[in-house]
């Protein structure tokens, strides 16, 4: 399969995670397959938050589970630490190697409520890692540990502790499931959608909670969302996905303020209240997203983009380094 | 013709459940004109799909409505009652938000766009076929003769939506609602539902209450936009009038607290802090001052009434933002640290860039 390239990835000693040309396929009955994530490649300096941003099937949440090996991709590499002599692959190990490496990254969810057992207490669902690791929830140093956490996440403990989730909104049992992530003081922490099933009067209290935590846990996110809005407030560098495959990568101010590939221009034209950079008549492109099963040739996006021509269908546009920090993977970018 | 195509006077929606009665929507007025698009914004639990359900006699038995609503005179509670079923499905129809579960999934696309037409304007079933594939031609969906034989699991999410406007608009409405048409749909998609329901609207000189929780799809769309907040109207106004001059609280804080496609990165969010009420109890004074940044003393005990602020802006609220009154009750509560309900005013400190804060040198 021909690649998406890997030129921006980066050099410095400081990357915590690097995925090196993930691959994740499923079987479609009748010796089909479908090509969720087609050789992604992208890495993360410690401290950052990446933002994966794209539609629905764009593969942006399977790639976040095939980073936690859960299910472990097809191919490719993804290495915690690259290069320190804590380098962990996580693509190679598997039993009580990876079982290990687990407590450094750690997960949230987009519906908070069926992410925490309805049946477990608040302070059991928040110390269940730490009752793996360091003791039961009984224990007078775990005790403390929930405690804190919880406070951090704006949870009062003396009041919240025993309750069972159903006792809390949507807002509140996000925060429990941020606190249940931090407890372990993972390196890095993926949000899939943490804010899509809020209101949006508590999208922004999460929102302000996930960069507090950031700066408080010393946390490197990465964050998938679908709106395109949220991912800019919090995300540092930005990746925007369509169909397995990425279409540009870079700092954030300039992925919004100077669009260069053709979709990442359509979907910020498509933004309910359009970004300034982009002229709204570039939203005009056709609804239907091809099938992952048989993705187009050559350029995925070619089939709906406006500036698709013979070359797109021939070659794979491989991602280019247009300005510093700022790739895209288009044969005729803006 | 005389007076408003649809005119809804303190309209109010209760439900009794074993905690108490349930005020979901409690005391809703407004008018829409004939060919109008009014936009009722608000969060889950405002009120606004109940509103939308009441209209279409949709609610279940045992709610408890009150109020009047009138469609070009006719009132349309009186009709519900009298089993009048050529009303709603003709006149006024309606646009759900997940279009799966608003089609028969096993039911072919054209019978079910083919199905009004029969039951309410008695066509033949060939005749309403060939309709139905006109229908399916003007809501934008390519090889309409192909589609009719198709079952809706057979098409992507914006094609199915396109089936359900379809059928809202098969017996010519006058009043069409779209209760969050496109809030299951991708951005891409998004776009294009509402531009075509803007244009179908022209095009037939329809009516239409377009629902959402996101200022940002009223705008540039709806001719009037209605705020709700916990069942109550907080504020109604011309669209333009109410983004420029925008006298609510609550208005003000929704637009301030979602992140902008046009800021930088890290842009701290102004929170709105706590969440939506419950709506069991009867509150005294104004549903939104336990976490309003302008709550005098009065907010508490005395529940705002509608007042005008201008050519068809109304606002319920004792300390409206951007008057004299509000600056100086916001300037109060500053003072003071601590609003009339207790909130902590100190969590409403100025956008500051997070990351001038966290990282000393960090990339500019």
């Amino acid at each position: 399969m021909a690649g998406s390239g890997t030129a921006h990835l980066r050099t410095a000693d400081d990357v915590v995670l690097r995925v090196e040309n993930l691959v994740m396929e499923f079987p479609a009955g009748r010796h089909q397959v479908v090509h969720a994530v087609s050789d992604v490649s992208f890495d993360i300096r410690r401290g950052e938050t990446l933002g994966i941003v794209g539609e629905s099937g764009c593969g942006k949440s399977t790639t976040a589970r095939a980073i936690v090996q859960l299910p472990a991709p097809t191919s490719g590499r993804v290495l915690l630490d690259p290069g320190t002599d804590r380098e962990a692959e996580l693509t190679a190990l598997e039993g009580e190697g990876l079982r290990q490496v687990r407590p450094r990254l750690q997960m949230i969810f987009q519906d908070p409520i069926s992410s925490l057992n309805p049946r477990r207490r608040v302070r059991d669902i928040v110390a269940e890692g730490l009752a793996i690791w360091e003791g039961e929830s009984g224990d007078e140093q775990v005790r403390a540990k929930v405690d804190e956490v919880l406070e951090a996440v704006g949870i009062d403990p003396t009041v919240a502790a025993n309750r069972r989730p159903h006792e809390f909104s949507g807002g509140q049992c996000q925060r429990i499931s941020i606190a249940r992530a931090a407890v372990l003081k993972p390196e890095i922490l993926i949000c899939d959608e943490p804010v899509s099933a809020l209101d949006v009067s508590v999208q922004a209290q999460i929102l302000n909670l996930l960069e507090e935590m950031k700066s408080r846990y010393g946390l490197t996110l990465v964050f998938i969302s679908h709106d395109l809005s949220v991912v800019r407030n919090v995300s540092d560098r930005v990746t925007v996905m369509y169909l397995g495959k990425v279409c540009e990568v870079g700092n954030a101010d300039a992925i919004y303020s100077s669009p260069a590939h053709p979709y990442t221009r359509v979907l910020l034209a498509s933004a309910p209240e359009p970004a300034s950079t982009v002229d709204e008549s570039e939203s005009a492109i056709g609804d239907e997203i091809p099938s992952p099963i048989h993705p187009p040739s050559g350029c995925r996006f070619r089939t709906r983009c406006p500036r698709a021509t013979d070359r797109c269908a021939t070659e794979e546009p491989v991602l280019q380094e247009l300005a510093e920090d700022h790739f895209v993977a288009c044969h005729f970018p803006s | 013709m005389a007076g408003p195509l649809l005119r809804v006077q303190d309209l109010r929606v209760g439900f009794r459940t074993e905690q108490g009665k349930v005020r979901a929507v409690d005391g809703v007025s407004f008018d829409l004109e004939e060919g109008q698009t009014i936009g009722i914004v608000g969060e889950s639990g405002s009120g606004k799909s109940v509103t939308a359900k009441a209209l279409m006699n949709l609610l279940p038995s045992y709610a408890q409505i009150q109020g009047a609503a009138h469609f070009d005179g006719r009132d349309v509670f009186a009709m519900a009652a009298n089993r009048e079923k050529h009303f709603w499905g003709v006149e006024m129809t309606m646009v759900f938000q997940d279009p799966m579960t608003s089609l028969n999934p096993v039911k072919k696309v054209g019978e079910q766009i083919a199905e009004s037409l029969r039951v309410h304007l008695k066509k033949g079933r060939r005749e309403a076929l060939v309709e139905a594939g006109d229908l399916l031609e003007q809501v934008g969906i390519p090889e309409p003769g192909k589609r009719l034989s198709q079952y809706p699991h057979e098409l992507s999410g914006g094609m199915r939506q396109r089936v359900v406007i379809a059928m809202a608009l098969a017996c010519s409405p006058r009043l069409l609602i779209a209760d969050e048409p496109t809030t299951a749909l991708d951005v891409t998609v998004q776009k294009h539902i509402l531009d075509l329901l803007d244009d179908l609207r022209r095009a037939r000189g329809m009516a239409m209450i377009l629902i959402t929780h996101d200022l940002g799809v009223v705008r540039g769309r709806a001719d009037e936009v209605m705020v709700m907040y916990a069942g109550h109207t907080m504020e109604e106004a011309p669209t333009d009038t109410l983004f420029a001059e925008m006298r609510h609280p609550y208005t003000e804080a929704l637009l301030e607290t979602i992140p902008r496609i046009d800021t930088p990165s890290h842009t701290r969010l102004v929170p709105i802090p706590g969440r939506p009420p419950e709506v069991i109890d009867v509150l005294e004074g104004c549903p939104f001052a336990p976490r309003c940044r302008y709550s005098v003393t009065e907010c508490l005990t005395d529940r705002p009434g509608l007042t005008s602020h201008g050519a068809g802006h109304l606002c319920a609220c004792h300390a409206p933002a951007g008057t004299q009154v509000g600056k100086e009750a916001r300037a109060g509560n500053e003072a003071a640290g601590t609003t009339a309900a207790g909130l902590d005013m100190e969590q409403f400190a100025r956008r500051v860039p997070i990351a001038d804060l966290n990282r000393p040198g960090g990339e500019g």
